[in-house]
């Protein structure tokens, strides 16, 4: 295997930044975990759980500028805003480069594609870091990851005895990983095998939800849910979105306009009032229901992968403990 | 669809023509004035739709409610004054500029309709996507059979396209029925819903006719079920929906039904195609 110290991987890191990269990292801000950009290697969290927040955010941002409209009497230019950064994203949990690829399915791979995800998604590298264990909530390996999965990355890391193993997935990967001189040792990198909150959890296949969209599950788990939306905001794959304009100022005659797109999300109680009022899904567990079926049954049959990577942040989120596996399991067994 | 277009960037356009054609409802020509987007609009079809933007407030899907045959110069569609783009847009002036994406969505299958009777059903603003589908039969009168329009409002003065209602009903082989929901003193027509009229008028149903029905969710479901107390199959029942969308290209998540999403598998569907979804309020 090839192996890299901490220190190794700071300096190439620093260098990174000081190329034309923006670097991406796990890092400490107010006592969360975040994947935001670093100015310095110092800022990075070698040793993390799971990250609060997925990293979609790195190629669907929550708030995404899609045009600068600028309108003087009947003249109206209009630039799309297009992103042209090269991005590195470091230390990568594999559940959030498995759910990018989620995303990349409907976005990417379905007609016409989305050119601002696109943008992004192109200029990205995604060096993984995989996690020395499960964590709480995570089902990763129940929907087809692992821990160590190095399947949508383009670079995996593995903690190993005083550094890390390093293995480049992909071309993009062999490029970014240049300038870091790896040591070729003969051990081979191990799982450390801890696996304290490893848990099967069933997947129904697709076909056998339907018959149960009328089920009291719905209603069961549906009931108690607050439309908070955190599960939406913190899920690698939930990728809704509402498009809105919004002046930003009046200058010389001049005004200038932002068309932006923001996250959205279908357990909002509003997500399907039309104007004049009706609401095709006006309770909770209507819109609870949506979201189950959106990722074990509409997404797979429309665009090919899960809409779930097993992540548990849902699980750890929700302020009232609606907890996906359970929901599952209670599919598994009505569609027995 | 070229692999760097952008189709969230709007083709540019001006409203050209601004009528009243009913309390609030506006119809608005928008000509195209860019290259790239009058070739876009060189052949749009009935039952397709557009965003329209209305800058500074954003963008809203609407039916298109014109033909290229009838309106080569200018697409139009028909806007009710309910939300905040549809206010801006009841705002503006001939003129103003305003933003365009599309055509997009499937469309009315004409050619499978031709030489076969017709039950067109309008129900409110419903009628507005419908328009350019009474106007392609009248245009090609020779290719579709009987055809029966039944229009039906609220009220006298939410009537659409009230001004054409003499061309329909004098044209060849075509019969033209209205009715507003309730007594208005301004009106001595029908009153009643569409389902009354529908079931008045009680067209003949068989393998040759085809029912193509616009309204809100609650009109298109009691449409539906009149028709089939009537004889009519699922099979011959084309219906278009709408929602509150955001991209209009499959991708925003709004407009789902189950696992057919408004924008990008329709907004034409056929009756029996709906019954097969998950979810659906029609």
């Amino acid at each position: 295997m090839k192996f890299v110290t901490r220190e190794q991987l700071k300096t190439w890191l620093d260098s990174l930044v000081e190329s034309e990269y923006d670097v991406v990292a796990p890092r400490d801000v107010d006592g969360k975990v975040l994947y935001r950009p670093i100015g310095s290697a110092e800022e990075v969290l070698f040793d993390y759980e799971r990250p609060d927040l997925s990293a979609k955010g790195c190629f669907f941002p929550a708030t995404e500028v899609l045009l600068r409209v600028e309108q003087q009497g009947s003249r109206v230019t209009q630039e799309e805003v297009l992103p042209d950064r090269q991005q590195v994203i470091f230390g990568l949990r594999p559940c959030d480069a498995h759910g990018a690829a989620v995303i990349d399915a409907l976005f990417l791979q379905e007609d016409p594609p989305d050119a601002y995800y696109r943008h992004h998604r192109e200029r990205t590298t995604l060096v993984g870091l995989a996690c020395p264990q499960m964590w709480e909530g995570c089902f990763c390996t129940s929907v087809g990851g692992a821990p160590d999965d190095a399947t949508h990355l383009d670079v995996l890391l593995r903690e190993v005895e005083g550094g890390y193993a390093v293995e480049a997935v992909t071309e993009k990967g062999e490029a970014i990983l240049e300038g870091l001189t790896l040591e070729e040792r003969e051990q081979k990198p191990g799982f450390s095998g801890k696996t304290r909150f490893l848990e099967t959890v069933p997947v129904t296949e697709p076909e056998k939800w339907r018959p149960l969209f009328e089920d009291k599950i719905w209603m069961r788990h549906g009931e108690r849910c607050l439309s908070c939306r955190i599960c939406t905001y913190v899920c690698p794959t939930c990728r809704c979105f509402d498009v809105v304009d919004r002046v930003t100022g009046v200058r010389g005659g001049v005004t200038h306009i932002e068309r932006i797109r923001v996250w959205d999300a279908c357990t909002s109680p509003n997500y399907r009032r039309a104007a004049g009022g009706h609401n095709s899904r006006p309770t909770k567990p209507d819109r609870l229901r949506n979201r189950f079926y959106c990722k074990f049954c509409y997404y797979p049959e429309d665009f090919g992968p899960l809409g779930c990577v097993g992540c548990g942040r849902c699980v750890v989120s929700c302020p009232v403990d609606i907890d996906i596996r359970e929901v599952m399991q209670d599919v598994a067994a009505a569609a027995e | 669809m070229a692999t760097n277009a952008n189709p969230m960037k709007p083709y540019l356009g001006k409203l050209v023509g601004i009528k009243d054609i009913a309390t609030n409802h506006k119809l608005f020509q928008i000509e195209l004035t860019e290259p790239e987007g009058q070739v876009a609009f060189a052949d749009y079809k009935p039952g397709q739709f557009i965003f329209l933007s209305a800058y500074g407030a954003g963008e809203a899907p609407f039916g298109i409610t014109s033909t290229p045959a009838r309106s080569p110069d200018f697409v139009e569609v028909a806007v009710n004054d309910l939300g905040h783009v549809t206010h801006a847009l009841h705002g503006m002036e001939e003129g103003n500029p305003v933003g365009v994406r599309g055509p997009l969505g499937n469309w009315f299958p004409m050619d499978e309709v031709k030489g076969k009777d017709v039950v067109i059903l309008g129900a409110g603003i419903g009628g507005a996507p419908l328009r350019p589908v009474v106007h392609t039969i009248l245009d090609n009168r020779a290719d579709y059979g009987h055809t029966t329009i039944l229009w039906a409002a609220r009220a006298p003065d939410l009537l659409v396209f009230t001004d054409e209602f003499d061309d329909w009903g004098s044209a060849p082989d075509t019969e033209f029925h209205v009715t507003i929901d309730r007594e208005h003193p301004d009106w001595s027509g029908n009153v009643g819903l569409i389902t009354n009229l529908l079931e008045q008028v009680n067209p003949p149903s068989g393998e040759n006719v085809v029912t193509i029905a616009c309204g809100p969710p609650i009109a298109i479901h009691f449409i539906t079920l009149t028709l089939l107390k009537l004889g009519y199959t699922l099979d011959r029942m084309l219906t278009t929906l709408e929602a509150r969308m955001h991209c209009g290209i499959g991708k925003c998540g709004r407009c789902n039904m189950g696992e057919k999403f408004i924008c990008s598998d329709g907004p034409v569907f056929w009756q029996n195609e709906i019954a097969e979804f998950l979810e659906s309020d029609v």
